[in-house]
């Protein structure tokens, strides 16, 4: 049984800062009003919450990396109308938390494996809070590579991040972006066309994949091809989600709820559910 | 158990009415059907009226609701949020069985599972419930076949079943006993016991000459919708006679999708209210950007008859999700009414 108390009514909580990351996608860091130092509840990585736009509406976001090494921050990417609304907000504006809800991502049983991330796009929201735990502990893990894909150079996100990463030992980081523009000097094309290229590790090793349905789909059939076990390729979803807690149904995919069985899945089971994704 | 007069039965909901709201069915004269409706007038209850057009859900499960209201000053930038769940005493008089498996359906769902559903249990914690056992099967009804009626068995306050010039009345709660006892009613004896078994035998004869078309295949087809063993070919057969309107989810005693959404009711106030929602409607599953995993009509059509029927969703309720009450079938405009997706599946199969 949940001890969750904000699971119908939303906590309140304050904007604290505002950046921007890139186009279209802010990032808003906020202090809770009702906790101890504005100190958010406990989560993990890959949990959502639901987050209130006040006279908008909620809308379900993933969590970022863990709370004692950052401030709670929600990436959220302007796309519909509470999305919309949301970016309008400024410093001081206050929104609605509910949550944290889902399983989250594997950390211990992946302990000991080599990792690898493949994201499109803004998929690399929720597995930045993977990889971030990862790091904290890298001496844990076999190699760790990073496949990242966006459209333009610009549109990498966290640019802070990959930039600290890539002065990582042990951490191979991948960059590519969809067509070649004047300047850029790493690799083009879609994200799963990297795979074959880079030498990466096959045996003993956990695949985190996430972006759009189509790179998704070209990402599984390049990892499964080159002999990754189902079981080790983790996808989180993302589905239409009103309450969070497995009881409005709109995230369902076959007989499991998105909320409350995922998001975090991986491609075996994915697969049983005959749904398309 | 104990024993009314026929034409006493209608004081046990004027003495509930003491202490609840009383739900219950009342024959509306123009249109002639009966709906289960809130009532001021005990004697408009009509104990002998067909099964409700429209399952007493709204009575736990209000179509729209507000679950809370909030107050957001942009100038000063604060937000203030109340609370506003629905406690209040009701009373459901009169609920055939299919209805009230369904109330237990929705018990289990928003109640038994990881999370308890706040709403809902605080609509159902201060609730009687009085069901009235069926002699004759309505139109479409296949409660046998489902394992739902025409009698109920469980989580009743008080169940009545009509012996003729009396009703025998059996206490299911302490409540139920008690209010029993404070009326006076007498106790009855072994007799009416075994009368009551034969009004029901009899009763299940007349349902079972209407539904035994599809009496054995229910199970078949909870397990060919389990393994998912059943032709695209005839999802999509299924799926063309949908024209989305979301009638049979609203009309169903066990539904409960619901959408949350934020009206604007001032300068700087909203609510939040629940309202039903159906899976056959093309936005239920659109994401914001416009992704659909469920665009094509068969994807979401077929994932209501693998909520009502499936192994997996049984798990949830304990039983299967359809109880039998047949409103789907009269409602649709297509023909795909459960008991017919049922006798499509099974020539399926059949072939």
């Amino acid at each position: 049984m949940s001890e969750l108390n904000n699971i119908t009514i939303p906590e309140i909580a304050t904007i604290t800062e505002i950046k921007d990351e890139i186009i279209e996608v802010k990032t808003f860091y906020l202090s809770f009003d009702g906790r101890q130092g504005g100190q958010p509840p406990k989560f993990t990585s890959g949990q959502f919450v639901m987050c209130t736009v006040f006279g908008s509406g909620e809308f379900a976001v993933s969590l970022p990396p863990s709370p004692e090494n950052d401030r709670f921050h929600l990436t959220v990417r302007r796309v519909g109308k509470v999305t919309n609304a949301l970016h309008s907000l400024k410093v001081g504006d206050k929104v609605g938390i509910r949550g944290p809800f889902g399983n989250g991502f594997p950390f211990e049983e992946i302990k000991g494996k080599n990792v690898i991330y493949v994201a499109g796009g803004i998929g690399f929201i929720p597995l930045r809070s993977s990889i971030m735990r990862v790091m904290q502990n890298k001496d844990q893990f076999g190699r760790v590579l990073i496949f990242l894909g966006a459209r333009t150079p610009q549109e990498h996100m966290y640019a802070y991040n990959i930039k600290e990463w890539k002065n990582t030992p042990g951490f191979e980081m991948n960059l590519t972006i969809d067509n070649p523009v004047p300047g850029w000097d790493g690799d083009t094309g879609f994200v799963h066309t990297l795979l074959k290229k880079k030498n990466i590790p096959v045996e003993n090793t956990v695949a985190f994949v996430c972006g759009p349905p189509m790179m998704f789909n070209a990402v599984i059939k390049e990892l499964t091809e080159l002999g990754i076990k189902e079981e080790n390729i983790i996808s989180t979803l993302e589905r239409h989600m009103k309450c969070g807690i497995g009881k409005c149904q709109h995230c369902a995919v076959g007989r499991t709820l998105v909320c409350t069985d995922g998001p975090v899945y991986n491609y075996k089971q994915l697969k049983t559910l005959g749904e398309q994704f | 158990m104990y024993l009314i007069n026929k034409s006493q039965v209608l004081d046990i909901a004027k003495e509930l009415q003491k202490e609840y709201q009383v739900y219950g069915p009342v024959m509306e004269k123009e249109a002639k059907q009966c709906m289960f409706v809130k009532v001021d007038d005990i004697a408009e209850l009509d104990l002998n009226a067909p099964i409700p057009a429209k399952p007493p859900k709204h009575a736990l499960f209000p179509q729209f609701e507000r679950i809370m209201s909030y107050q957001y000053d942009k100038k000063n930038q604060k937000v203030e949020i109340k609370p506003d769940f629905d406690s209040s005493k009701k009373a459901l008089f009169g609920l055939r069985s299919c209805d009230l498996t369904g109330v237990l359906c929705m018990d289990r769902f928003f109640l038994g599972q990881e999370f308890v559903d706040d709403v809902y249990k605080n609509h159902r914690k201060n609730m009687f419930i009085v069901t009235n056992t069926c002699n004759v099967p309505f139109k479409q009804c296949f409660c046998v076949c489902t394992d739902s009626g025409p009698s109920a068995q469980e989580g009743y306050d008080l169940n009545l079943t009509d012996l003729g010039d009396q009703y025998l009345v059996e206490a299911g709660s302490d409540k139920g006993k008690a209010l029993a006892e404070k009326l006076g009613l007498k106790n009855s004896d072994d007799s009416h016991k075994k009368a009551k078994s034969e009004v029901i035998d009899k009763s299940i004869n007349a349902f079972d000459a209407i539904a035994k078309d599809n009496k054995a295949w229910i199970s078949r087809v909870v397990n060919r919708v389990t393994t998912g063993l059943i032709d695209e070919k005839v999802w999509e057969y299924i799926g063309n006679q949908c024209i989305e309107c979301g009638a049979c989810s609203f009309v169903c005693p066990s539904c409960t999708c619901f959408n949350i959404v934020d009206p604007v009711t001032g300068p700087e106030t909203a609510d939040r209210m629940r309202t039903w929602d159906s899976c056959s409607y093309e936005g239920y599953s659109r994401m914001a950007g416009g992704h659909n995993p469920r665009k094509p009509v068969e994807d979401r059509r077929s994932k209501r008859f693998f909520c009502k029927l499936s192994y997996s969703q049984s798990k949830k309720y304990l039983r299967p999700g359809c109880v039998g009450c047949g409103r789907c079938q009269w409602v649709c405009p297509g023909d795909i009414g459960l008991p017919n997706v049922v006798t499509y599946i099974r020539r399926d199969i059949q072939k």
